[in-house]
């Protein structure tokens, strides 16, 4: 018997890059941030090989659950080949052996940075949302220690009052994308940055989503079938991006969040947002058999 | 109710007291702030603590308002679904009985409001927290308080650094009565404030007080102030009782050798 | 497929990256040994701010990273995170440091004796331009002192203490090997004690001067008296798994002590350690940590504001992540920019619903 016959061959990182006692405490945490919907768990976010803020929290959530059967995929912006999408993308295929995917249908687990793709969720597939700042109360309480504390307390006054003041200042609610929600009647959560239109798709959601911010060291989930509400006056309706009726200028496609490309004539054209029902569109336009999911939006609208 | 404290109570009182305070003590380190101290307050009726810098009457306030809590002592407020001793009750439970069924107006406005947020939205906060949702109703009921604590409508979105400190004292005060407390409590309202505010300010303590009926705890070291809204008064001196009774026997009989310093040292 | 072909994401970053590493063309075992023999200081900076004691790595992400020392942190962090925990360092006591340098401001002189060191803390600072024009520089030998300076030196925070002149509070008894580990724990506030000196130790060294600086300039309560300073070697001795102790080999640290009266009436103590030699960083981490008691909530001596804001990877990362796109949010905001602009004008009190 030598040594080599004792230990693993050497490599030079762990399957899925983070090491097993990272991933103890990833599944733990995530554990927890499931049994506790939108409440944020710390924990030590290991470094990765890419800067902080750039998907390191959603990362570490995805090599914890990667597998070799895996498809996954990654989009920023709603697109799969934007560069950093790409770049995550194709770290997470070097160290897992998971297969990429730019379909919805087809990925098993899906990395986003401020999208929630349009075609729906299934049961079967995991979100993983990058999150940069995992704090609703930043606004009204920059310091952690007090925000921990206020959300044990429940205390969001201060966080309805922004709305309040929105209102008597704008006649309208001011909140863009990462609109504040309130998760299983209990946690307000960040649904990290992602539009308005998207806060409808987590409620009572088939899919389990999970939010991760790696700079900020704090995860917090949303299971399947949770309520998502988010933080809205009875007399005021909720009100998402006015993008119903906006025409998709390359694929034809309208009722989806779009993206608002100026022109040089002073105006504007928009494209499909979640780009790979774009391409979808268009291929299935042009004579492809493509299959595209149902969406959670229905002519522009969201059923209730 | 002890025998001790029903001898306490005005003859003619006929209900039993909304507060209950019973052996009070809060010592923090070596300096006593409050030693076996009890007192009663009616429904309607406004009691005074008077007492110079330091003889407790402000940390027994804070205490009311649950700030604190003391070494020993039991507290009681006799309102539905709140049985037994306040003082055990845990972190949240405690918020939301403050937020809800008391009111506070501290000397120093910085205590009792979000300076960066608007006069109105003060008020809402309060009824955010319990759980008023809609903005028609939120934006109304502020309006009422505030006009109810005579405060000008024309700045109801002016926020409490811009305006005088005797507006903030109204901010305060509507912020305070907005959910229409059991009991409202007045740290020292109208000290600082010019003698005509202040005049002004007590006199719509006074209007409300005799509209609402409701019911009062107002500390101040100023025997005026004092004289001027309260019904009955307690005395204290380094952490303690030294007389109580009601306000015209405190001020043309004191019985207590302090209190009588007190009230010739005003007079 | 129209819609992808304007973009084309992956060979774009692929050609970047290409592009940024030609500039610094073909890295051997030659340059990454120069950096390390050439510039000590700068590797001992980005050993410390890594935390990982490592020069021959820490030269070649240097010589990755072109010198970018936010980045060569990262790769060093990232290679960290990776290796498995061997075994658990005993700890290192003040009189056990094989001290090259160790000064007091508080006193003339000191048990164990002020040692000056190496230091360019009195040379003048003039150019030495002539390097370039042919004629090298050839520093002047030392003269070693007829008697070496004894290799290990009491703390002076020890004397002070046995003349009852430090507020000294109790330390908090752990075993060694339980000891909370930063890098597997996340940080929380109020912070453990070993949580907050290895922070400091980790803590960017930029940064830490900027807000160690603020407080020494009058935005702190306490003005900084520098106790003790020292730069040492540190025996790395661990136990071997028969039990018998050894050492591992010899790291290089830095250590500062400042002090000030506190509230008290007593000398009150800031501490700072770091890997590598790094003067500015220990001062400054220990003055921070002496202002850090009782600080007001969002000062920059609150603890959880400059151990936040001072962690060289977070807040490089979080700075240079702006650069990515940011357009659905974008969107986000405009439609409800213009949505206000649409709307009736917000309520007036006057119109205030009855």
């Amino acid at each position: 018997m030598t040594l080599a016959t004792l230990t693993k061959p050497w490599a030079a990182f762990s399957y899925g890059f983070l090491d097993a006692s990272a991933k103890r405490e990833m599944r733990r945490k995530m554990l927890k941030a499931i049994a506790v919907p939108g409440c944020q768990m710390p924990y030590a976010s290991r470094e990765v090989p890419m800067a902080r803020g750039w998907g390191t929290g959603g990362l570490q959530v995805t090599l914890t659950l990667l597998k070799p059967s895996s498809s996954v995929k990654v989009i920023d912006q709603g697109a799969d080949d934007s560069v950093n999408a790409a770049s995550i993308r194709s770290f997470l295929s070097k160290v897992s052996g998971a297969a990429e995917t730019w379909d919805t249908q087809a990925a098993t687990l899906i990395q986003s940075r401020h999208r929630i793709p349009e075609e729906r969720l299934r049961a079967d597939q995991v979100l993983v949302l990058q999150v940069p700042n995992p704090e609703p109360l930043r606004p009204v309480e920059p310091n952690m220690s007090v925000a921990r504390q206020m959300h044990a307390d429940a205390d969001y006054g201060r966080l309805w009052l922004i709305l309040y003041e929105q209102m008597v200042r704008s006649g309208r609610i001011m909140e863009g994308a990462a609109y504040p929600a309130l998760v299983n009647r209990r946690h307000v959560m960040t649904p990290s940055p992602i539009p308005r239109w998207d806060v409808p798709k987590l409620h009572m959601a088939e899919h389990l989503t999970f939010l991760s911010a790696g700079r900020e060291k704090r995860l917090y989930a949303v299971p399947p079938f949770t309520q998502v509400e988010p933080l809205v006056f009875s007399d005021v309706p909720y009100q998402v991006e006015d993008h119903g009726a906006l025409r998709c200028h390359r694929s034809g496609v309208t009722g989806y969040y779009m993206n608002e490309i100026p022109q040089d004539n002073g105006g504007s054209v928009f494209e499909l947002s979640d780009s790979n029902l774009g391409i979808k569109a268009i291929r299935r336009a042009e004579g492809a058999q493509v299959e595209i999911g149902p969406t959670w939006y229905e002519n522009g609208k969201m059923p209730q | 109710m002890t025998a001790a404290l029903a001898l306490l109570a005005p003859h003619l009182m006929t209900t039993p007291p909304l507060l209950t305070l019973q052996g009070v003590s809060r010592r923090y380190g070596d300096v006593v702030a409050l030693e076996d101290v009890s007192a009663a307050v009616y429904p309607g009726e406004v009691l005074g603590i008077v007492g110079e810098s330091g003889s407790g009457k402000s940390t027994l306030l804070r205490m009311m308002n649950l700030e604190d809590t003391p070494d020993a002592g039991d507290y009681r407020l006799a309102l539905p679904d709140l049985p037994g001793n306040l003082f055990v009750l845990d972190r949240f439970a405690r918020r939301m009985l403050c937020a809800t069924r008391i009111g506070i107006v501290y000397q120093n406005p910085h205590l009792g409001l979000l300076m960066k947020h608007t006069s109105s939205g003060n008020v809402a906060e309060r009824l955010l927290i319990a759980g008023e949702r809609s903005f028609a109703a939120l934006r109304g009921r502020a309006r009422d308080a505030l006009e109810a604590s005579e405060f000008p409508l024309n700045r109801m979105d002016a926020r409490p650094f811009e305006l005088s400190g005797g507006m903030q004292q109204r901010v305060q005060l509507a912020k305070a009565i907005a959910l229409e407390p059991a009991l409202l409590l007045l740290d020292e309202p109208t000290t600082g404030l010019d003698v005509s505010v202040q005049a002004l300010v007590l006199d719509t303590l006074k209007r409300l007080q005799r509209d609402r009926a409701i019911t009062m705890v107002i500390v101040s070291h100023d025997l005026g102030v004092i004289r001027t809204m309260a019904d009955r008064v307690i005395v204290m001196r380094r952490g303690r009782v030294v007389e109580q009774g009601l306000a015209d026997q405190i001020f043309q009989d004191p019985q207590h050798d302090y209190t009588q310093q007190l009230v010739h040292a005003k007079l | 497929m129209a819609y992808v072909a304007t973009r084309g994401g992956e060979r774009a970053i692929a050609q970047s990256e290409r592009l940024y590493r030609a500039e610094l063309g073909q890295i051997d075992a030659a340059r990454v040994d120069t950096l390390r023999k050439t510039l000590p200081m700068l590797i001992d900076r980005v050993m410390g701010e890594a935390s990982l004691y490592e020069p021959d790595l820490a030269a070649l992400a240097l010589a990755q990273a072109g010198g970018d020392l936010y980045e060569a942190v990262l790769l060093l962090r990232a290679w960290r995170t990776t290796q498995p925990r061997l075994s658990i360092a005993e700890p290192v006591l003040q009189d056990r440091l094989f001290t090259h340098r160790r000064i007091s401001a508080a006193f003339k002189d000191i048990p164990g004796g002020q040692i000056l060191g190496p230091s360019l803390d009195y040379a003048h600072r003039l150019l030495a331009t002539d390097v370039l024009r042919g004629r090298p520089f050839t520093p002047a030998p030392v003269d070693p002192a007829p008697t070496p300076a004894p290799a290990c030196q009491p703390s002076l925070a020890a004397w002070q203490k046995a003349h009852g002149l430090v507020a000294d509070p109790a330390p908090v008894e752990v075993a060694p090997d339980d000891i909370p580990d930063l890098t597997r724990e996340p940080l929380l506030f109020p912070a453990k004690r070993a949580h907050t000196l290895q922070s400091l130790a980790r803590a960017d060294t930029g940064g830490m001067l900027a807000l160690g600086y603020s407080a020494m300039r009058g935005y702190g309560s306490a003005h900084p008296t520098v106790n003790e300073l020292r730069l040492a070697e540190a025996e790395v001795r661990v136990r071997h798994p028969r039990g018998t102790v050894f050492s591992a080999g010899r790291v290089k640290v830095s250590q500062a002590e400042v002090t000030s009266k506190g509230k008290s009436g007593l000398l009150e103590l800031g501490f700072c350690a770091t890997l590598g030699w790094n003067e500015v960083k220990v001062i400054s981490g220990a003055t921070l940590d002496l202002n850090a008691r009782g600080a007001a909530k969002g000062s920059p001596v609150e603890e959880e504001f400059f151990l936040y804001h001072t962690e060289p990877v977070e807040a490089s990362g979080f700075c240079i992540h702006f650069k990515l796109p940011h357009y659905v949010t974008f969107q986000s905001s405009l439609d409800a920019l213009r949505g206000a602009k649409a709307a009736p004008a917000p309520t007036k009190p006057e119109q205030v619903p009855a």
